[in-house]
């Protein structure tokens, strides 16, 4: 019952401010409702009881990327940035290409929605912890070896365009 | 021929409780005060009543216990009563949860009453003044009350180039992270919201969140000094948001747990009896990591030397120049609760939470210590305030990127090193 309740009110919030991020006026707007949209599945996450997740995705996603999105609009943004309409006149076939998303998205979880949790919800981070640094170890350490050489790369290339 | 009539100014009359304190003999307060200052009988007082507030808190403290181990048996009691009753259990849960949640919200609104009122006396003292001594007789102990009330009655204020709903929502998406932070914050035994096992995770995410706020605040104002007082904040916060979150990864390592309560738990007992077994203690590690905390959670809470965010010579008031009343109240609530949550953070982290400093200190309970470590940290962060100078804007992201996420990374190898060694020890492995 409460769960319901919980997950229809953040339903509501992730669908309207993801409404809101490609329908308002104005590219800081749309950098607000990002955050809240990601807010919005993080509170999804913690009502599903993967606490870690829900810490991830707001340490990473909500004060990481939207605020680094809101400080490229500030820096780098222009003054018609503020007034600019986001929607074009074809407006119809990009709307017929996310429907076709959609229903394909929707197969997914279809697939899945049968399955429901057998208990409670528990910590997660040891097990994650064991499988990132004991069976995973090695695609995870590519993966920061990757993360790295693009951040060396992103250096580089920032460097070369100062000179 | 008449006497010309000199102008005589009369004794400056003072009401009882201030003419007290401009007695002739402290006339000359300060110059004469530092020069014998025990000679002064109002300093003799002072340090006697400070010592008399100090043994009374300890007192009441001792009277009171431990109050963690109470809670849960009331809401066992609580339980029995609805059962009794015939009153569905769901509603005592909720009912639980609320109260819970109230006195949660309390601590940030309760901090900054008393915090705002230190930070005022504290920077008059350094300064040499009196600070607030009207308001609630003794050494202005209302004066926030009296400026609380001031900003309710202030007019609320929204200028013609403000974004009107980004502006209104600012001080909300700053303060509801504030107030969200302190549930996994233990302050004491067992005197905890929520004992989430990702508790460090938790506190450093949402309060991560408060920058939006800011930059909201900055940009939807409609005004240059607000914006880059925004912009400023948003670069500082991100900033030195990593330095201080690796600072605590040596203490995580340690302690082998993200869960609050159980960092501070595992910090009981003595090395030798004497030396306890906190984590600023353990040899180097410790101390760089507290250190690096420490000025990380000066600068996430834009205080000087910080503060370039609102930095008054030069930005009015930064990204809060454009708020009046209460919305400006909120900001201010919010700065408070992110000091009272940095201190608290640091007993927790480096002081051992709840445990006494020395064995035979064991008779005030865990709740005593955990404010008393909190209070003492609080004082050094107003203490920096009125101490230090302001940085410059590329000095400070100089500081942090060149200086302090390399010592942090250091300090994470270093604490490996250091585990290893204990290892290494426990396992007999050294020296016999």
């Amino acid at each position: 019952m409460i769960e319901q309740i919980v997950f229809y009110m953040l339903a509501a919030v992730i669908i309207l401010s993801a409404l809101g991020v490609v329908l308002l006026p104005g590219v800081m707007h749309s950098a607000l409702c990002l955050g809240l949209c990601l807010a919005g599945v993080a509170g999804v996450f913690a009502s599903l009881g993967s606490d870690f997740i829900f810490a991830a995705q707001i340490l990473v996603y909500v004060s990481g990327i939207a605020v680094l999105i809101l400080f490229v609009v500030l820096l780098a943004g222009s003054a018609s940035d503020l007034v600019t309409r986001q929607i074009n006149e074809q407006w119809l076939p990009s709307l017929l290409i996310c429907a076709a998303f959609i229903w394909s998205f929707l197969r997914i979880p279809a697939y899945f929605s049968g399955i429901t949790a057998k208990s409670d919800p528990a910590p997660t981070v040891r097990a994650l912890a064991g499988a990132l640094l004991g069976d995973y170890a090695v695609p995870f350490e590519l993966i920061s070896i990757v993360l790295l050489a693009s951040m060396t790369g992103a250096v580089l290339f920032a460097r070369r365009k100062a000179e | 021929m008449e006497e010309t009539i000199q102008p005589k100014f009369s004794e400056p009359v003072f009401n009882r409780s201030h003419g007290r304190l401009l007695m002739p003999e402290n006339r000359y307060w300060p110059t004469r005060m530092w020069k014998n200052p025990w000679s002064l009988p109002t300093y003799r007082r002072g340090a006697a009543v400070l010592a008399g507030l100090l043994s009374g808190a300890a007192g009441a403290a001792w009277l009171l216990g431990e109050i963690g181990p109470r809670v849960a048996p009331l809401y066992s009691m609580a339980e029995q009563y609805a059962l009794s009753y015939g009153i569905p259990l769901f509603l005592v849960q909720t009912a639980w949860t609320v109260i819970k949640a109230a006195v949660l919200l309390a601590v940030p609104l309760v901090n900054a009453l008393f915090a705002v009122w230190w930070e005022r006396k504290i920077s008059a003292h350094m300064q040499s003044r009196m600070g607030p001594m009207y308001v609630g007789r003794w050494h202005g102990a209302l004066q926030t009350i009296a400026d609380g009330i001031k900003l309710f009655l202030k007019e609320d204020l929204v200028p013609e180039s403000a974004d009107k709903i980004v502006h209104l929502l600012a001080p909300v998406a700053v303060i509801i992270p504030a107030i969200l932070v302190f549930a996994p914050i233990p302050f004491g035994r067992e005197l905890v919201y929520a004992d989430l096992d990702i508790g460090t995770v938790y506190v450093f995410a949402v309060g991560g969140v408060s920058v939006m706020g800011i930059i909201m605040a900055g940009w939807a104002s409609g005004n240059k000094f607000s914006l880059l007082g925004g912009l400023r904040s948003a670069a500082q916060l991100v900033s030195y948001e990593l330095p201080r979150t690796f600072s605590v990864i040596p203490v995580i390592m340690l302690a082998g747990t993200l869960n609050l309560s159980a960092i501070a738990g595992l910090q009981a007992g003595y090395w030798g009896g004497v030396l306890p077994r906190w984590f600023i203690f353990y040899p180097v590690v410790g101390q760089v990591a507290f250190v690096v905390f420490l000025i990380a959670s000066v600068a996430e809470t834009n205080r000087i030397p910080f503060d370039i965010p609102e930095a008054e010579s030069e930005l009015v008031a930064g990204f809060n120049t454009e708020y009046s009343g209460m919305k400006f109240a909120l900001f201010f609530l919010s700065e408070f609760a992110y000091v009272l949550l940095s201190c608290l953070l640091m007993a927790a982290f480096f002081f051992g939470g709840g445990e006494p400093p020395l064995p035979f200190l064991g008779f005030l309970p865990s709740w005593a210590w955990f404010l008393g470590k909190t209070l003492v940290l609080m004082f050094c962060f107003l203490w920096f305030r009125w101490t230090f100078p302001r940085f410059r804007v590329d000095r400070l992201m100089d500081f942090n990127w060149k200086f302090l996420l390399p010592v942090s990374l250091l300090n994470i190898a270093a604490a490996g090193v250091l585990i290893w060694f204990l290892d290494c020890w426990a396992a007999g492995l050294l020296g016999g």
